[in-house]
């Protein structure tokens, strides 16, 4: 569902993604990690067809984005780190205006269907997203993912700022669309949600992808030794 | 996605505090304007009634007396005020109400509004132009100027641009939300002026083509600050940027431009001062005839030519008065002054408005205020219209008094008397204004200008905002 091949960035001389190459099949859940810089935010961009490749290609659903930029948005949602609403919109209205705009077109009970589903409280639904939580406003964003159809979910440090509740139900949600055979492609620094959550783990730095694993074949501590060695703060690792 | 869009824009604008307070004020104030000029127009209306009847009596109620006598005690001319003027009153404040008919000149128009008011009258009039031609436009800069920012400050583009919407569809969305209160705002003002024109007595000449045709251009004007502050809404970040860029461009469209075009018009084509013009018709009828001196080198010419048309030697034996004949022939030379003194102060005028039309291409204001004067009857055209006809009937009623002298008297008889119904014989003068059409084929260049900018302005918007 989500493949890129070769994909490369540079602004200048900088390169910001190296020969990137990526393969996120339907049901998986590829957590990218690295630090700030890494390149974890520019795949996404990429990926989103928000930002050109300077050589490469991204993949999703098999059509090149590139060549696709609107066909294949219509396959995939986007949480970023900060998800915003229309703060005098309604959970409802949101829902409904982010599905509507996509070409669906969705039942007041429809819309209050998938906003449980996505875990909001129902005296929720009808409130101004001005009185939303974060944590609140990322379920609205599962919500518009789950109103979509969506075969592909991109997610850009989507728990940061979440306490471990939120983030325990994100990560549940998360599971949920893996069930429905989503393929999932999350740009995180949080190695214990990534565990967690992920099916695929990699690590990156400085644009490039420097380690893959299966995540049932690594434990969290592995993860955590890997993860710091990678970074070069070895004297860290146990 | 353009209804969801405009739902949602709407939705937004209406839960926006700003937006309630703002659409209260200008409906207010709307509401205020049209009252005011209703009231107005009604009061002008019956003294402009009433002002002619009386005249017209004083006229026919003049008892036995000598025509030449009349011609110099002389009536009155009234511009009456249009239906449409409730709307825009353009020039009328200061061309003057009436003009002075009497014989061997031509007066200028006077009794303006202006005059009669004190020196706060600078301020200027709550009148509804105000509202549609400054205030409204405002209006639109208030409700769209962060109609894209907002967008980038609250951080939903990112998600909109991530469902894959044509943005083409998105901006038509945004366009209407804007356009709609604004249309709806436009539509009931010019509603309830027709409805109000319509129900006063005597309205005479209101239409209401007249009335849609105006409605459309404001409808075309909104249109066009629409476009230029949506577009500079999606090509700035920051919504305090858009807003003072926006009000940057409301200032020089609406208030710069206006005044430059007329300091340009008037330095490339300035009209002479009173004192010259008046020393210039003084220069030239010195130059002719002059009915009251029958010694004067051309009154001796007139005469020479006359008995010899005749046949006659002596002006007691021609079969008219020759001092009516005298007069009218003066009255015609005069005429001829004028008519070439007031054509040059008219070429002037139309040079001038060669300039403000050229300059229209900088701001859809100027065409559009021209436009709206020029339908609602307020304009200088129109104006230049009623002095002419005035000057017209003057001139034929000059003709009228001096041919009854002459056929019904002998030379040199002054002690003549016209008969006292004799006076009621001369129609009563009866100004009709230019008719709609050619009133819009006058400014088909103002109207061709709207159009450009209309074409333009959307054309810029959506070719501009394909990568927001």
């Amino acid at each position: 569902m989500i493949i890129t091949d070769n994909l490369t960035k540079k602004y200048g001389d900088q390169t910001v993604l190296d020969h990137l190459n990526l393969h996120v099949k339907e049901g998986e859940i590829y957590c990218l990690l690295g630090a700030n810089g890494a390149g974890k935010t520019t795949t996404i961009n990429l990926l989103l067809g928000f930002i050109e490749p300077t050589s490469g290609s991204a993949f999703i659903n098999q059509l090149n984005v590139q060549e696709n930029p609107r066909t294949t948005k219509l396959f995939l949602a986007y949480i970023p780190e900060n998800l915003m609403l229309y703060p005098s919109l309604t959970a409802v209205e949101n829902l409904d205006y982010f599905s509507g705009i996509g070409g669906k077109r969705l039942s007041d009970s429809d819309l209050k269907g998938f906003l449980g589903e996505a875990g909001l409280q129902p005296e929720a639904f009808d409130k101004r997203i001005s009185t939303f939580s974060k944590g609140m406003r990322q379920k609205v964003g599962i919500a518009i993912a789950l109103a979509k159809d969506a075969k592909v979910l991109l997610l850009d440090e989507p728990t940061s700022g979440l306490d471990p509740k939120a983030s325990n139900e994100f990560g549940l949600l998360l599971q949920k669309l893996r069930a429905k055979g989503v393929a999932t492609l999350m740009a995180t620094h949080d190695l214990f949600r990534a565990k967690d959550v992920a099916t695929h783990i990699g690590i990156m730095k400085d644009g490039r992808l420097k380690q893959q694993f299966k995540a049932d074949d690594i434990s969290l501590s592995e993860l955590e030794n890997s993860y710091l060695n990678t970074m070069g703060y070895k004297e860290l690792a146990i | 996605m353009i209804s969801k869009t405009f739902l949602k824009e709407t939705k937004e604008l209406l839960r926006d505090g700003r937006v309630r307070i703002a659409f209260f004020i200008v409906i207010l104030l709307l509401g205020l304007a049209v009252w005011i000029s209703a009231r107005q127009y009604e009061n002008v209306n019956e003294q402009y009634e009433a002002a002619k009847m009386a005249e017209r009596t004083i006229w026919e109620n003049q008892g036995e007396k000598n025509p030449h006598s009349a011609a110099h005690y002389g009536t009155y001319a009234f511009k009456p005020k249009y239906p449409l003027s409730l709307v825009d009153q353009g020039v009328d404040k200061y061309a003057g109400t009436s003009i002075f008919l009497e014989a061997h000149n031509r007066n200028e128009a006077q009794f303006s509004a202006a005059a009669d008011q004190t020196g706060l009258a600078r301020f200027g009039d709550l009148t509804p132009d105000f509202i549609l031609l400054f205030i409204i436009p405002l209006l639109i800069i208030l409700l769209g100027y962060n109609s894209f920012t907002k967008e980038r400050e609250m951080g939903t583009l990112t998600l909109l641009k991530s469902q894959g919407i044509s943005m083409g569809k998105w901006i038509l969305g945004k366009w209407t939300a804007l356009f709609t209160p604004i249309l709806i705002m436009t539509a009931f003002l010019f509603l309830v002026a027709g409805v109000l024109l319509s129900g006063l007595e005597n309205f005479g000449i209101f239409n209401w083509s007249a009335l849609v045709v105006m409605f459309l251009v404001y409808v075309g004007y909104y249109i066009i600050f629409i476009n230029i502050v949506l577009l500079i809404s999606a090509k700035t970040r920051k919504s305090g940027v858009s807003l003072v860029i926006s009000i940057g461009v409301w200032i020089i469209a609406c208030l710069a431009a206006p005044k430059a075009a007329s300091n340009i018009a008037e330095a490339k084509h300035p009209y002479p001062t009173r004192q010259e013009f008046t020393a210039n018709v003084l220069k030239d009828k010195k130059e002719g005839l002059d009915g009251h001196n029958p010694w004067s080198k051309e009154a001796k010419l007139l005469q020479e030519k006359v008995l010899t048309e005749y046949g006659v030697d002596s002006l007691h034996k021609l079969p008219f008065n020759f001092d009516g004949y005298r007069m009218q022939k003066s009255e015609e030379h005069e005429a001829e002054i004028y008519f070439k003194h007031y054509n040059y102060l008219k070429e002037q005028f139309v040079q001038q408005s060669h300039v403000y039309r050229g300059l229209a291409a900088i701001s859809p204001y100027l065409p559009t205020r021209f436009l709206s004067m020029a339908i609602a009857q307020t304009d200088y055209a129109t104006h230049w219209d009623f002095a002419d006809a005035a000057e017209e009937y003057r001139i034929a009623t000059q003709k009228f008094l001096n041919d009854n002298f002459a056929e019904n008297s002998e030379y040199g008889n002054w002690g003549y008397r016209a008969d006292a119904d004799f006076w009621k014989n001369l129609p009563a003068f009866d100004y009709n204004p230019p008719e709609l059409d050619s009133v819009l084929s006058y400014n088909a260049s103002n109207l061709g200008i709207l159009g450009l900018w209309l074409v333009g302005s959307f054309g810029l918007l959506l070719f501009t905002t394909k990568t927001i």
